[in-house]
């Protein structure tokens, strides 16, 4: 490789109290993509915030034949740079149109607006599928659309470098495939150099080259199979293991030494399990006593008919059937915007229900007053684990019980219980803002577990947590429905996570386009390779 | 029943003692902000500078000028012309200019009548009227007119007429009102900005419970704000007199806090950030404060303004406040104060209530 277009060396940025990347480096060389994974909280931002030129950092960085050490001696370099921030839409105004978004983007980068430049806004527009949409207001996008509209503006100056910033997080999978098009064109016709993070492994193989981050660190970095291949002999089928070595996942034992079972060809979330065991930092099992209560779970925990939400002239649930059996996990999955939390917001109350029949716990559902008893045997896990910061993780849980009327001494024990189950105890007396997202998924989730209800609604629980918690939150999960048989219905971005679920709805923009068992999808297209690929089946015969 | 009200009143007070910067908020606002009230406004005319040019060279000019002293006066300052007198005004240096031309001295004692110039930066108006008078009280002590009637006054309740006691006590009686507003808008917004507003609606509780406790947590945290002002401020810093009973005034703070919280709950309800509860609070505070007698007499208000005042429950509290503390008002007395605050505190305190329970 001739010298590198990109090299970074040691970067390091801190913020008041924390650090968010601890001493990064990567090269990169013109038209190569790069892929950064890993969680919340890695790192991922802010090495590409730094590299952006946009904040303070240690270190250096050359691009081209120039290097800084500052966002200020960055600036002569931002015209060849384009970042694309996290966030769907971030970076664009809801009243303008698609066509004043270019515009508006062409004369801050102060862009010569001559036919050539003409020609490649029309062609970006075109690549987008977004030629035909150029006077709608960005508002009224879908989300995928709107990341790709994101994406043209930020290519609009042709930069160089293109940095973005999990561009694929909550976008449908066909969009995705869209971006990713988008992407590989623009690799090939300008030499773009693109640094990608992103929050699915499955995209991991559409890169030239991987970086894996973990707790503020680059724990590894090389091609897919590279890396894969450097952890093929530790991972094996699920068996059991001493468990202070090794970590058990519902599909995979993670172990350093030799097992007494069948290899299995790893993806690469084995990385970061392998990591975790060779840095000691192996996650407590998950264990889960059955319930004290003796009441019985209904066989049907919910069912819906036709259920329908508008906001004005928006559709955001359209004519929903649904039904949830005891003793089931249901994922309902679909993109940001596809109607899952507005669905659950139905289900709780929290939204009236415009139109359709719902029927919980075998009470039909017409007003508050149906509601309120049902309240007491419900457990809800809302979007970011919305629980009351100023009070430590114990205040919080004793909160609960004691708005639940649970007696104080079995509320005492219990939270003990949880604490050891769901090993979030060393972190009892500390305030949830100062913990990593796993352990307040879990803590939120023994919150919800307090009073024992018969069915769990989870709110998106596993978006942005990092692998090894993800993990052991579907085998807490499966442990629930097993020890306990409540019934959960779990909402996802992740369509990977569908291969944890019994049965699974799909959701597009409000409407339902498949709802059918983990084992009937996988018997229906027997040469899928994953869900991904069955998902995107289903949206593309959607039309 | 009581666990539960008792714990999410719990939950409120360690939320507030946990958002230290709110803590720092309402100590402020019922310790130093009151000082500040009691010390800075000044409605009395106080170190008046007064500058004079003296062309009249005569004894009567340095023996009317010898009559402005402290703690009314500064000591004179002399100018050399009138111009300089004048720019000395405009440039803010005095508040009074004093001109004794050519002709004082002469036409006084030629015709026992001589003209005096002032000079007035009105910007200060109350001040500088009140100098003004001061004046002609001085020149009326020199004039020879003797009219047989002299004024004896008897200053009740407040003999110095100390202007901090009054205003210490509004400022706090005011800063009642906002905190009340805010502290308890507050406990409901921020359940909205933390997204936490979904947990509580889906808590098996009766949701006028816990309406009920979260604004219960707020009186409470009000009264001790009322309880440590009135003993550090009102009586440690300004040595406020308290003619009548204290426990009266306590008494009639603590249903008066329901009565803020009441707004507060209305507040809330139409909220969704602190920002907007913020705003919204200073809008509705501002005619609740003006109507209430605080800054200005009721009697000294235009008519449709005094009985407008009479639906601000603001205005009962400082009346009966002020009784209480100066009047020396008895028990049996205070009842129309009471039932003011009382009265009018319930229809807020209910509207309030009924407007946020529409949001459960």
């Amino acid at each position: 490789m001739s010298a590198p277009l990109l090299d970074v060396q040691n970067v390091t940025v801190r913020y008041k109290e924390t650090v968010g990347i601890r001493d990064a480096s990567l090269r990169a060389g013109e038209g190569e993509i790069l892929g950064f994974i890993g969680a919340d909280g890695a790192g991922k931002s802010s090495l590409m915030h730094a590299i952006a030129g946009v904040i303070r950092f240690e270190g250096m960085i050359r691009f081209r034949d120039r290097t800084f050490r500052s966002p200020r001696q960055a600036e002569a370099l931002k015209p060849a740079i384009g970042l694309m921030p996290q966030g769907i839409g971030l970076v664009l105004y809801r009243n303008l149109t698609v066509a004043e978004h270019l515009d508006f983007f062409a004369e801050i980068r102060n862009l010569k607006q001559d036919a050539a430049f003409r020609a490649y806004r029309q062609k970006l527009l075109e690549m987008a599928g977004l030629a035909r949409f150029t006077d709608r207001a960005a508002g009224h996008l879908s989300g995928g659309m709107m990341q790709k509209l994101s994406l043209i503006c930020t290519l609009l100056h042709r930069p160089k470098l293109l940095l973005l910033d999990e561009p694929t997080t909550g976008v449908d999978p066909l969009s995705r495939l869209e971006l990713w098009e988008i992407l590989q064109q623009i690799r090939r016709e300008e030499g773009t150099t693109a640094l990608i993070s992103t929050a699915y492994m499955q995209e991991a193989a559409r890169m030239d080259r991987l970086l894996l981050f973990d707790g503020g660190r680059i724990i590894a970095q090389g091609r897919a199979e590279e890396l894969t291949r450097s952890v093929r002999d530790y991972c094996y089928e699920p068996t059991d293991c001493p468990e202070s070595r090794c970590i058990r996942t519902l599909d995979t034992t993670y172990s350093l030494e030799p097992l007494p079972a069948p290899k299995k060809e790893p993806g690469l979330e084995a990385l970061f399990f392998v990591e975790a065991i060779r840095r000691g930092k192996i996650p407590p099992a998950i264990e889960v006593s059955p319930r004290e209560s003796a009441e019985p779970i209904p066989p049907v925990v919910m069912e819906a008919r036709g259920l329908t939400k508008r906001f004005g002239d928006f559709i955001a649930d359209d004519h929903i059937d649904m039904r949830l059996a005891g003793g089931e996990i249901l994922g309902l999955l679909g993109a940001n915007g596809a109607g899952k939390t507005t669905f659950i917001k139905m289900l709780l109350g929290l939204y009236p229900i415009d139109e359709g029949e719902l029927t919980l716990l075998g009470r039909p559902i017409r007003s508050a007053a149906d509601r309120r008893e049902l309240k007491a045997r419900i457990g809800y896990v809302s979007q970011h684990f919305a629980l009351y910061k100023d009070m430590t993780v114990l205040e919080n849980l004793r909160y609960f019980a004691s708005i639940h009327r649970i007696p104080q001494a079995r509320a005492r024990e219990r939270i003990r219980r949880y604490a050891e189950e769901l090993g979030f105890a060393p972190y009892l007396h500390a305030l949830p803002g100062d913990l990593p997202l796993g352990i307040n998924q879990r803590f939120s989730l023994a919150a919800a577990l307090l009073h024992e209800p018969v069915v769990l609604f989870l709110d998106e629980p596993t978006s942005g947590v990092d692998a090894i918690a993800r993990a052991q939150f579907w085998q807490l999960l499966q442990k629930l429905k097993e020890r306990w048989g409540i019934a959960i219905l779990i909402t996802t971005h992740y369509m990977s996570e569908a291969e944890y679920c019994d049965r699974v709805v799909l959701l597009k923009q409000g409407k339902k386009i498949a709802d059918d068992t983990v084992e009937n999808l996988h018997r229906r297209f027997p040469e899928a390779k994953s869900f991904e690929e069955i998902f995107l089946r289903f949206y593309k015969e959607d039309g | 029943m009581m666990r539960t009200f008792l714990s999410l009143v719990n939950k409120e007070i360690l939320g507030f003692l946990r958002a230290w910067g709110l803590v720092a908020v309402v100590l402020y606002a019922f310790t130093l902000d009151i000082y500040i009230a009691g010390k800075g406004i000044e409605l009395q005319a106080k170190n008046v500078s007064v500058g004079y040019v003296d062309e009249s060279g005569g004894v009567v000019s340095l023996k009317i000028l010898e009559r402005l002293h402290a703690p009314q006066f500064k000591p004179p300052v002399r100018f050399l012309s009138q111009k300089e007198l004048d720019r000395a005004l405009r440039n803010r240096e005095i508040m009074v200019g004093l001109l004794f031309d050519n002709d004082f001295s002469r036409d006084y004692e030629r015709s026992g009548h001589a003209r005096l110039n002032v000079l007035l930066d009105a910007t200060a108006a109350a001040q500088s009227f009140q100098a003004l008078q001061y004046l002609q009280h001085i020149l009326l002590d020199f004039s020879e007119i003797h009219f047989p009637v002299g004024l004896k006054i008897h200053k009740l309740f407040n003999p110095n007429a100390t202007t901090s006691w009054f205003m210490s006590l509004a400022e706090l009686l005011s800063m009642m009102t906002l905190l009340g507003v805010i502290l308890t808008a507050a406990v409901f917004v921020r359940e909205k900005e933390n997204g936490t507003w979904d947990m509580m609606l889906l808590m098996p509780v009766d949701p006028r419970l816990i309406i009920l406790a979260k604004s219960f947590s707020q009186v409470l945290i009000l009264s001790l704000g009322i309880v440590i002002a009135t003993g550090l401020i009102l009586f440690g810093a300004f040595d406020v007199p308290i003619h009548g009973s204290i426990w009266a005034f306590f008494l009639l703070s603590f249903f008066y806090a329901f009565t803020s919280a009441g707004i507060g709950l209305f507040v809330a309800a139409v909220s969704r950030s602190m920002m907007e509860v913020a705003q919204l609070a200073i809008f509705i505070m501002m005619p609740l404060i003006f109507l209430s007698g605080a800054w200005t007499p009721i009697h000294a208000m235009a008519p449709w303004l005094q009985k407008l005042s009479l639906i601000s429950p603001l205005r009962y509290y400082i009346e009966g406040s002020e009784s209480i503390f100066f009047r020396g008002t008895a028990w049996g007395d205070l009842w129309p104060y009471f039932a003011g605050v009382i009265g009018l505190g319930a229809l807020v305190y209910l509207y309030g209530f009924r407007r946020i329970g529409r949001l459960f």
